[in-house]
């Protein structure tokens, strides 16, 4: 007789199904060429201005944040990677096929959601330490650079990896809610990038109180070594991030196991 | 190892449309069973509630007395082709099946041995989407293998193989169903499942319209009889006063419904009138199926071969 189905099965299953479809694989690529091809862009422009720059901006200049900020255009890969490891089975309808080899649904969207946040935690850690030590390779000997020796600077870029897998997850739990692919990835675009331009329109009190609250500007908090003005603490970001994606995830989770599929 | 699917007064009601009513019938292992009905009679519906993609309004379908989500490793208790095209389209059919087996730890052998059965080994290594309906079908039935299960389901199985396929595909079946599994086929086509099936459930608008043997069901069909006579005005008249419904033939026959051929050879007797041929006609099993479910067809055409015109 067989052996029951466990959850690493599926995860080993569900592995099989990231690596064997294009759009997780050239999404991660899109994400590192993003994340270090920006990233050093900009951190070489800021090297090939610096004699220009004024006193007051040198001051303000932060190599950690300079030197991650591919990472607000590459947010925009993790999420779709994230959106089709979900959508494309709806819109293939092969979610029928996966669920009759894994009836257990709650088995499913674990086992998913472990392959997603374990791939996704590895690429981002290496994408982002390596936009890191590129930027201060371009940095060093005019540009005022970092080291990793510092705790805030180590944390910085430790949270900025933890950051895009949380988007990720985010991402995949929309999947579950919204199961379109285009309608997803538009939501989660908004999300990251309309809403906080809508902000911008606000009362500056409003904006003040609120803004630190957007997923973009919780991101922008925990890969920072210093909190910016009205800006929450690396830490309390993390923890506000952490609470929207299990939201999301649990609507996502209830609504998977409702519905029909 | 035997197993037996078990339909229990199961209902799904979609937003404002009955797909399922009240269903309630038993799928014996040992034979194949055709479930049969016209295009929207609620076949799939029923059979995604078996597998557990769609949740009953009321009633359950069940293996063996479980539920599908309760079942401890789907794919050996259960095999089934619901959709062919239901695989993502960029994924090899290689690395499709051996997601499947992970999944029910199937061992990979298990993936090279289910290829070559259904004859798809050559083309593993490609892309799924690039597939005709009949490689799609034939990696379906693969998959459905895959955990060698006593159950098996196939919706419209048929559809898009070659005369070769469909050929191989009976035979198949009936394979199956000699080993001692379960074996569960929807069709809208009689012809198909009369060349197929043992045992027939015949449903329309999502209710049980009858069941039965293949051999049971043409027996309780209603035969006509042809008849060639000296004076056929007569005859009519004489056979229509007996409540016969008698249609004339293009070839200057009758054709009596609702008596039996002696009955037939009786009255013309009576009347005086000389009998030239005098056959009974067994209703075809197609023409039974037609019969039982012309209420309940779902999208019916208005005439047969009549085409609205400008």
């Amino acid at each position: 007789m067989s052996s029951d189905q466990t959850l690493l099965d599926v995860v080993k299953s569900e592995w099989i199904k990231f690596r064997t479809v294009r759009s997780s694989v050239m999404g991660v690529i899109v994400f590192f060429v993003l994340t270090l091809g920006l990233g050093g862009l900009i951190s070489w422009a800021v090297r090939s201005h610096w004699n220009q720059t004024n006193g007051p901006s040198r001051l303000g200049f932060d190599p950690v944040s300079t030197s991650l900020a591919g990472i607000l255009f590459a947010q925009f890969a993790v999420g779709v990677i994230g959106v089709l490891f979900i959508t494309s089975e709806y819109s293939s309808s092969s979610i029928r096929t996966t669920l009759a080899a894994v009836s257990n649904r709650l088995r499913l969207i674990s086992a998913k959601t472990i392959v997603l946040a374990a791939s996704l935690i590895l690429v981002s850690e290496v994408v982002c330490f390596a936009t890191f030590l590129l930027g201060q390779a371009i940095f060093s000997g005019v540009v005022p650079s970092a080291s990793l020796g510092s705790s805030d600077v180590l944390r910085s870029v430790l949270l900025a990896g933890l950051y895009l897998t949380l988007l990720t997850i985010a991402g995949f739990a929309l999947g579950l809610i919204v199961r379109q692919s285009a309608a997803c990835i538009s939501i989660f675009v908004s999300v990251l990038l309309i809403v906080p331009i809508i902000f911008a329109f606000l009362p500056q009190s409003w904006q003040n109180s609120y803004a630190k609250y957007l997923p973009s500007e919780l991101g922008r908090s925990m890969m920072s070594p210093f909190p910016a003005a009205h800006h929450l603490g690396a830490w309390n970001a993390l923890i506000v991030l952490l609470v929207y994606v299990i939201i999301v995830s649990g609507v996502g989770v209830t609504l998977m196991i409702r519905r029909d599929a | 190892m035997q197993r037996m699917l078990k339909i229990d007064h199961l209902t799904k009601h979609y937003k404002d449309t009955v797909a399922v009513n009240d269903l309630d019938f038993e799928v014996k292992p040992g034979v194949v069973t055709g479930f049969l009905g016209p295009n929207g009679s609620g076949k799939s519906t029923t059979m995604r509630i078996i597998l557990g993609l769609d949740h009953p309004t009321k009633g359950r379908a069940t293996i063996d007395g479980n539920n599908y989500e309760d079942l401890r490793s789907p794919l050996h208790e259960v095999g089934a082709l619901l959709d062919a095209k239901a695989v993502h389209p960029g994924r090899t059919a290689r690395n499709h099946l051996r997601a499947l087996a992970a999944s029910n730890r199937i061992k990979r052998s298990r993936v090279e041995e289910v290829l070559e059965f259904v004859g798809i080994s050559s083309v593993a290594d490609k892309k799924v989407g690039g597939f005709s309906l009949g490689m799609s079908q034939r990696l379906g039935i693969a998959s459905a293998l895959l955990g060698d299960p006593p159950v098996l389901l196939f919706d419209e199985p048929v559809n898009g193989l070659d005369p070769e396929g469909i050929r191989w595909i009976r035979e198949f079946f009936r394979s199956l169903a000699k080993e001692g599994r379960t074996v569960f086929v929807s069709s809208h086509l009689m012809s198909e499942m009369a060349l197929t099936a043992d045992q027939i459930i015949v449903i329309g608008r999502g209710a049980l319209i009858t069941q039965g043997s293949v051999d049971d069901l043409t027996a309780t069909a209603q035969g006509t009889v042809l008849v060639r006579a000296s004076d056929l005005t007569g005859l009519t008249r004489a056979l229509e006063a007996k409540k016969a419904l008698v249609q004339a033939t293009s070839d200057s026959g009758l054709t009596v419904t609702g008596l039996t051929s002696e009955e037939v050879g009786d009255t013309a007797f009576k009347a005086g009138i000389t009998i030239h041929e005098l056959t009974p006609q067994r209703a075809s099993l197609e023409e039974v199926f037609m019969d039982l479910t012309a209420d309940s067809v779902e999208y019916g055409t208005s005439m047969p071969g009549a085409m609205p015109r400008e």
